[in-house]
C-alpha cells in the first residue's frame, strides 16, 4: 500500500465517522444542558445564548422556537415511569399534579414534534379545560382507544412523546431543583 | 508486505481516521449554527417581508412548519433588521390569560422575554437596537425626564419577535389569534 492509498483511506474513513458521529449526537437528542427528572427530561438554557453548541446545533436542525425562561418551561417524556419507550399500543394514566404555574398543557407529538391525526382532532390538554377531582388532582388517560374522562388520544399507531409546557411558571429558573414528584407520572396501564 | 507491516499500516491509518474524524466532528457541530439553511428564522423569512406581522397557522398535524408548537397557544411574529434603523416592537394583550413577547436573534437564542404581566394597560412595548444606536440613543436623553421606554439590545443585526397567547379553551383560540395580530414592528429613525 502506498503512502497516498493510505492517506486517502484514512481522510475518508475520518470524514465518514465525523459526519456519522455529529448527526447520531444530534439525534440522540440532548447530550449535555439536559435534566433528567423522572420521565421527563428538560433544557433550561435551550433557549438562551450560553446554551452548549450541541443544543444549539440541535435546535436549529429541528426549527423549534424555544421558550424563554420568562414564559415558562417545556418537557418531554418519551418512557413512562418505569423506564419503558411509550408505545400507541398501550394505555397510559398521567397525573395527578404538576409544578405550580399559571397554566400548563399537556399534549402528543410524534417524534419530529407535530401533532398526531387522530379522529377526535385533539391534540392536547390545558389545566383550564381539566376534569378534575375535589382535591384538585387530574388524571389524563392517553390511550388510542377512546377513553372516560379526561382522553388524549394518540392516533396513529407510531412512536410518540409527551410534551408538557409551564407557562409562568415561578419554578421556571431552577429546573435543577425540580422534585421527581412534583411532574406527572406516567404510568402504563395495560397493552392489548 | 509482511504481516507487522500491513498491521502497522492499519494502525496508522485507524488512529488519523479518529483524529480526523473528531476534528470533523467538532467542525460540523460549530457550522451548524451559522449556516442555518432549517432554523426557525429560515422557515418564518419566506412568509413574509420585514416589519411585516405574520399570524402562524394554528399548530396541527398538517402544519408542519415549526415543531414542538403548543396547539394551545397562538403566534405572530415579525421579523426584524437594525440596518435602517431602531425597530419599535408594540403588542396589545386584551385578555386575561398568559401572552409574552419574546425578542430571538438570527442564530436562534432569545435575548429577552416579557409577559403579559409586564404590559401597561394592556400594552407591551419595547425598542429593539443594537449597542451602538443604543449609545446615540441614551446620549440625547433628558436627565429630568427619564425615558419609559424599555430598550432592549439585539446582538444579531437580523432577529424577530415573536407574541404568544395562550387560550383557556379550544373555543377562545380565536381571541388568542387576534391578540397576537395586534403585534406592530415600526422600524424608527436611525439616532444622529
Amino acid at each position: 500500500m502506498n503512502g497516498l492509498t493510505k492517506a486517502s483511506l484514512a481522510t475518508a474513513a475520518g470524514l465518514v465517522l465525523g459526519l456519522w458521529s455529529a448527526e447520531a449526537s444530534l439525534n440522540s437528542e440532548g447530550i449535555f444542558d439536559v435534566e433528567r427528572i423522572g420521565a421527563w427530561r428538560v433544557s433550561p438554557r435551550a433557549g438562551t445564548p450560553d446554551a452548549d453548541p450541541y443544543t444549539r446545533a440541535g435546535l436549529e436542525r429541528s426549527g423549534e422556537i424555544p421558550l424563554a425562561l420568562g414564559e415558562g418551561l417545556r418537557f418531554i417524556a418519551h418512557v413512562d415511569d418505569k423506564g419503558r419507550a411509550l408505545d400507541a399500543a398501550c394505555r397510559y394514566q398521567v397525573g395527578v399534579r404538576t409544578p405550580p404555574a399559571r397554566y400548563w398543557t399537556l399534549s402528543v407529538v410524534d417524534r419530529k414534534g407535530f401533532p398526531i391525526e387522530n379522529p377526535a382532532q385533539r391534540y392536547g390538554f390545558r389545566s383550564s379545560e381539566l376534569l378534575r377531582a375535589a382535591n384538585g388532582d387530574f388524571r389524563i388517560a392517553v390511550a388510542a382507544a377512546v377513553q372516560p374522562g379526561n382522553w388524549l388520544p394518540i392516533g396513529r399507531r407510531q412512536s410518540f412523546a409527551l410534551v408538557l409546557r409551564l407557562y409562568d411558571s415561578p419554578i421556571s429558573a431552577t429546573a435543577g431543583g425540580i422534585n421527581p414528584r412534583a411532574l406527572p407520572s406516567i404510568i402504563l396501564e395495560g397493552c392489548p | 508486505m509482511t504481516e507487522r507491516g500491513w498491521l502497522s499500516d492499519a494502525a496508522a491509518i485507524a488512529l488519523s481516521a479518529i483524529l480526523l474524524g473528531a476534528l470533523v466532528h467538532l467542525a460540523t457541530i460549530l457550522v451548524i449554527p451559522h449556516v442555518a439553511t432549517r432554523d426557525a428564522y429560515a422557515r418564518l423569512a419566506p412568509l413574509g417581508a420585514v416589519n411585516a406581522t405574520i399570524l402562524l397557522e394554528r399548530p396541527g398535524p398538517t402544519n408542519r412548519l415549526l415543531p414542538y408548537e403548543d396547539p394551545a397557544v397562538a403566534s405572530a411574529f415579525c421579523r426584524f433588521d437594525l440596518r435602517n434603523g431602531p425597530v419599535r416592537v408594540k403588542a396589545r394583550i386584551a385578555r386575561s390569560g398568559f401572552a409574552s413577547l419574546s425578542f430571538h436573534t438570527r442564530p436562534g437564542s432569545v435575548f429577552y422575554a416579557l409577559t403579559d404581566k409586564a404590559s401597561v394597560h394592556g400594552q407591551l412595548d419595547a425598542l429593539v437596537l443594537t449597542a451602538a444606536q443604543l449609545r446615540a440613543v441614551a446620549a440625547r436623553d433628558n436627565e429630568d425626564e427619564p425615558s419609559q421606554d424599555l430598550r432592549i439590545v439585539s446582538s444579531s443585526l437580523e432577529g424577530f419577535a415573536l407574541v404568544r397567547a395562550f387560550s383557556e379553551q379550544p373555543s377562545l383560540y380565536p381571541e388568542a389569534e387576534r391578540d397576537t395580530r395586534s403585534l406592530v414592528c415600526l422600524t424608527e429613525p436611525p439616532p444622529k
